[in-house]
């Protein structure tokens, strides 16, 4: 398996004067499974798209093993984005076929596995004679996901890959995935708007917001670092002096807090009389990146 | 190894748990056999360093070995090594918090005591 890096540098996006993304430096390792949270408009498949150079950058660098990505064939070939599919094109209805869509990633990743996409499309029950238009939302993310984990390819990205999946579906993706994992111990990134089963699944999460990264580290040392504490409203606050509050919420006398703080903090906090809880990926993701919504209520 | 993941613990210490539950219960017998860590990314649907976390706690530990190639076994004495552990902790776990619940409910010493009596009693 190759080992390279794919990187990016100071990486600028503007779609016309709006600028999307600030200057982003993001590097990923080989072998590790990342994944990218961020909420809606916060800049990931845009990311997606410059890092694997379907998207021209207005500025930075994006490289692979050391090369610039854009219009790189050898260094494409080695990376797979796998994108929502869309059952509408710019002239109308996706009439293309599945088994299209399978051709065409035959002859663009090297590394493309035949029998594998045979094997998956079986298990997901797809019918390569149809057409993109006529599936449902469930079977273009199956689509999606047979062509990401069939494109072997040593750094292979899927975008929302869940997107539509139940949640038997959505099990039997990370099953999925992490078994090809296990075997060829590629690089997978991951973007989702669905946590639940997802973020034992990450090894590193990388939290995007407003165009910025704003984390970027091993999933269970970032969601560890969090905590809930809740009790009387004068015992919660002389519990949290001086430690970062991310939330607040009250009512009448008790009062619920999360906050970020290591160790040692914590075991200052747990003297006091208060409940202390963990928390989980999603509320985490919730307490860093839900600010605005709270900003607009205040103001409301 | 089939139990339930829960959110109130770093998943590695989870599974290192489970298998000693699952040793301590004679499913993993001593110089057996445990499944390896990508067999336990895979059941558990989470990242195999974590799964590999879990399980090298329990090699740090001296419960399980490693045979170079083959796989992860369990050691010679690991059910009385767990046992021992667990003991240790069982004061700081259990007892402690047992104290302080007890005196949040303003139960008595006495109370206390007979409410152990009883329990034990029982079983």
């Amino acid at each position: 398996m190759e080992t390279k890096i794919l990187r990016a540098e100071a990486l600028v996006k503007r779609y016309g004067k709006k600028e999307v993304l600030h200057g982003l430096d993001v590097a990923f390792e080989p072998g590790h499974i990342y994944g990218l949270i961020g909420r809606n408009g916060a800049g990931k498949t845009t990311l997606l798209g410059c890092l694997t150079g379907q998207l021209r950058t207005t500025g930075g660098m994006v490289s692979y093993g050391g090369a610039p990505v854009w219009e790189n064939a050898r260094a494409l070939g080695e990376i797979c984005f796998s994108r929502e599919l869309s059952p509408m094109l710019m002239f109308g209805q996706n009439t293309y076929k599945v088994k299209e869509y399978l051709r065409a990633a035959r002859y663009y990743y090297p590394h493309w596995d035949e029998e594998y996409a045979r094997r998956l499309m079986k298990e997901f029950g797809l019918d390569e004679k149809k057409r993109i238009c006529r599936l449902s939302k469930g079977m273009l993310s199956m689509v999606t996901i047979v062509l990401a984990l069939a494109s072997r390819a040593p750094v292979t990205i899927l975008d929302e890959p869940v997107a539509g999946l139940d949640i038997v579906a959505r099990e039997r993706f990370y099953q999925l995935l992490l078994e090809d994992y296990a075997e060829t111990g590629r690089t997978f990134i991951v973007s989702t708007h669905i946590l639940d089963e997802a973020s034992n699944v990450f090894e590193q999460v990388i939290v995007m917001d407003d165009g910025r990264i704003i984390e970027n580290a091993p999933t269970e040392e970032l969601v560890g670092q969090f905590h809930h504490i809740s009790g009387r409203a004068d015992e919660v606050d002389a519990a949290v002096a001086g430690c970062t509050v991310l939330f607040c919420e009250q009512l009448g006398r008790s009062k619920a807090v999360c906050v970020r703080c290591n160790d040692e903090a914590l075991a200052r906090i747990s003297a006091h009389d208060v409940d202390v809880a963990p928390m989980n990926l999603q509320k985490v993701f919730v307490a860093l990146t839900g600010h605005k919504e709270e900003d607009s209520h205040e103001t409301k | 190894m089939n139990g339930m993941l829960n959110e109130q613990t770093s998943i590695y210490l989870q599974i290192a748990q489970m298998m000693e539950n699952d040793i301590l219960r004679g499913i993993y017998a001593e110089e057996e056999q445990v499944p390896s860590t990508n067999e336990l990314a895979r059941q558990f649907r989470i990242n195999p360093a974590t799964a590999a976390k879990g399980v090298n706690l329990l090699v740090d530990e001296g419960v399980l070995y490693k045979k170079r190639g083959i796989g992860m076994f369990v050691s010679a004495g690991a059910v009385a090594a767990i046992r021992e552990k667990r003991k240790a902790a069982f004061y700081e776990q259990y007892v402690k918090s047992l104290v302080s619940e007890a005196a949040n409910l303003q139960i008595t010493q006495t109370e206390l005591l007979e409410m152990i009596r009883r329990a034990a009693g029982a079983q």
